[in-house]
């Protein structure tokens, strides 16, 4: 089951450039949650402090407390630890293109010492079908190299890889943004699906995106959260006059 | 401003005539350059081919392939075992080096020790062959005591195949897209995981193919050798040191300067030997580099 997450006072730069400042919101668990804000915004550095992924360019630094649950990620836990918890999906399908579907799929599990064959196929079977790919790719689990799929397919597999090591809370940093209408359907009706055993917190460029998946909705802009509320409220009713000059297109 | 659309498309369209002659100058001129280098290179390397395939394939036959050397005459066998050990010798002692280091100008970079390593490898590459052995000679022949031997040959073969291995490791784990590195720290993988398990087989083409070309410099090497694995004229008892050990390089100049005609042959054929196997190492190498890019649709 998905727990909820409590930021306070996130910072974040990369070297000299201060790109998140002062960040507090709390996102309810077993919910989607959408951020929106034109490019460079800092919605992608948001969710990638969340898993400890901002750490890992050179020269990146946080502060501030972000809590996963009852786990306090800058306090105490190693990044490894919390990225196990907590499943990511990149703008761009990034399968691992030497391994087959299967072990695309495994890799979380394999990778970090998990070796039950009979688990693993089980694993492998139920994430796949998650992630609505099962039927497309049954056949062909061991014999192609994930990166032999299609551009939708190949995210829909980065999915079923981060659902295997069953996560708590799902990232995704614009999901959809590199493919075409009929995947983005699927991955938005994928979203839907996954939001009741999962907390996600997805970053979009699209608003309608937002307003078909999300219950919540934060915008950012310029390294600042500027409004933090039910989609409902964001999208017909913003109370801050930036937020209703983005979503009405005059800027971004 | 005075420059429209307009005027640059005129500009681009119909360049002046000042423009059309200096274009035809260069182009012709860089053409001659060219066809110049290629048919240098190319005439150079057919004129020696031709010389040690008809010469070398002449010479050789099932003797030379299956016995050793007697004198000036007999055959290769103690030549062609001595060359296959000290390469596949250098190789274990230059390959997990030249990886780690590899990984370590690559994952590591950032402190003091990354430049200092790259400069001495560079130094390394330049330094000549000769000199390696002459090292070799003093240190591990004389010094410590080893003699003539497989281990002095195969540790001068590893430091000449060192950096070649070093800075092919180094660029193919460089090209593994850091998104990969990101999704294999999204599943909670350690940074020695993301490096073995997730960057390692995306780098091994590259990595083979630098293995596979230091592999062919060592094959072909004479120099460091004369100076630590001398010469023997028996096949390898197993020793690894105080054993000196035979090698075909060895043989091709050795067997050239003796006035005999069963020596002569003895060289042609070693040549040829040397080249063949220079020749099918980088074909493979070649296959190898070539096929990566079906690996390659991730952008």
């Amino acid at each position: 089951m998905g727990v909820g997450i409590e930021v306070k006072d996130l910072n974040a730069w990369y070297g000299a450039n201060h790109t998140l400042h002062d960040i507090t919101l709390n996102i309810p668990a077993n919910q989607c949650t959408a951020l929106i804000g034109p490019s460079g915004c800092g919605k992608s550095t948001f969710v990638r402090c969340l898993n400890r992924m901002h750490e890992t360019t050179p020269g990146a630094k946080v502060t501030g407390s972000v809590r996963i649950g009852d786990v306090d990620v800058y306090n105490g836990s190693s990044p490894v630890e919390i990225r196990r918890r907590i499943g990511m999906v990149f703008q761009r399908p990034n399968p691992f293109p030497t391994m087959s579907i299967y072990d695309n799929v495994s890799a979380g599990l394999r990778l970090n010492g998990f070796r039950n064959r009979k688990a693993l196929d089980e694993i492998v079977e139920r994430s796949l079908k998650q992630a609505a790919l099962w039927d497309e790719v049954k056949n062909d689990l061991k014999k192609k190299s994930g990166a032999s799929l299609s551009g939708g397919q190949q995210q829909r597999l980065c999915i079923a890889r981060a659902l295997a090591v069953d996560p708590e809370v799902m990232l995704m940093d614009e999901p959809a943004s590199a493919l075409d209408p009929v995947s983005t359907s699927k991955i938005e009706d994928l979203i839907f699906e996954l939001k009741s055993q999962y907390t996600i917190v997805i970053v979009t460029h699209n608003m309608q995106q937002a307003a078909r998946v999300a219950e919540r909705t934060g915008f950012f802009l310029n390294g600042r959260l500027v409004e933090f509320d039910s989609t409902h409220k964001i999208f017909t009713n913003p109370s801050d006059k930036r937020t209703e000059d983005y979503i009405t297109g005059r800027f971004g | 401003m005075g420059v429209s659309a307009i005027d640059v498309r005129a500009a681009i369209n119909q360049p002046s005539i000042f423009r059309l002659v200096q274009r035809k100058i260069f182009n012709s001129a860089g053409w001659g350059l060219c066809g110049l280098t290629f048919l240098l290179l190319g005439s150079a390397m057919v004129w020696i081919l031709k010389m040690v395939f008809v010469r070398g394939a002449g010479a050789l036959n099932l003797k030379v392939l299956t016995h050793i050397q007697i004198g000036v005459a007999g055959g290769l066998l103690n030549a062609i075992e001595g060359t296959l050990v000290l390469g596949v010798g250098g190789l274990i002692l230059s390959v997990p080096p030249g990886i780690a280091a590899g990984i370590y100008l690559s994952e590591y970079d950032g402190g003091w020790l990354a430049p200092v390593l790259r400069f001495m490898s560079d130094v390394l590459v330049g330094v000549p062959s000769i000199v390696v052995g002459y090292f070799g000679y003093v240190t591990m022949v004389a010094t410590l005591g080893w003699g003539f031997s497989v281990a002095a040959g195969s540790i001068a073969l590893a430091m000449i195949s060192l950096p070649y291995i070093t800075r092919t490791s180094e660029v193919a784990f460089r090209q593994v897209p850091r998104t990969l590195r990101e999704a294999g720290f999204g599943l909670g993988c350690k940074p020695g995981t993301v490096i073995m398990r997730i960057c390692l087989p995306m780098a091994t083409p590259a990595i083979l193919t630098g293995v596979l070309l230091a592999l062919a410099i060592s094959v072909g090497e004479t120099a460091p050798l004369i100076y630590t694995a001398g010469w023997s004229s028996f096949l390898w008892t197993g020793h690894l040191t105080k054993e000196p050990m035979g090698y075909l390089t060895y043989a091709i100049w050795a067997m050239i300067t003796e006035p005999q005609r069963s020596a002569h042959q003895l060289a042609y054929a070693a040549a040829f030997l040397v080249t063949l196997f220079v020749l099918v190492i980088s074909v493979i190498a070649r296959v190898v580099t070539f096929r990566r890019s079906g690996w390659g649709q991730h952008a």
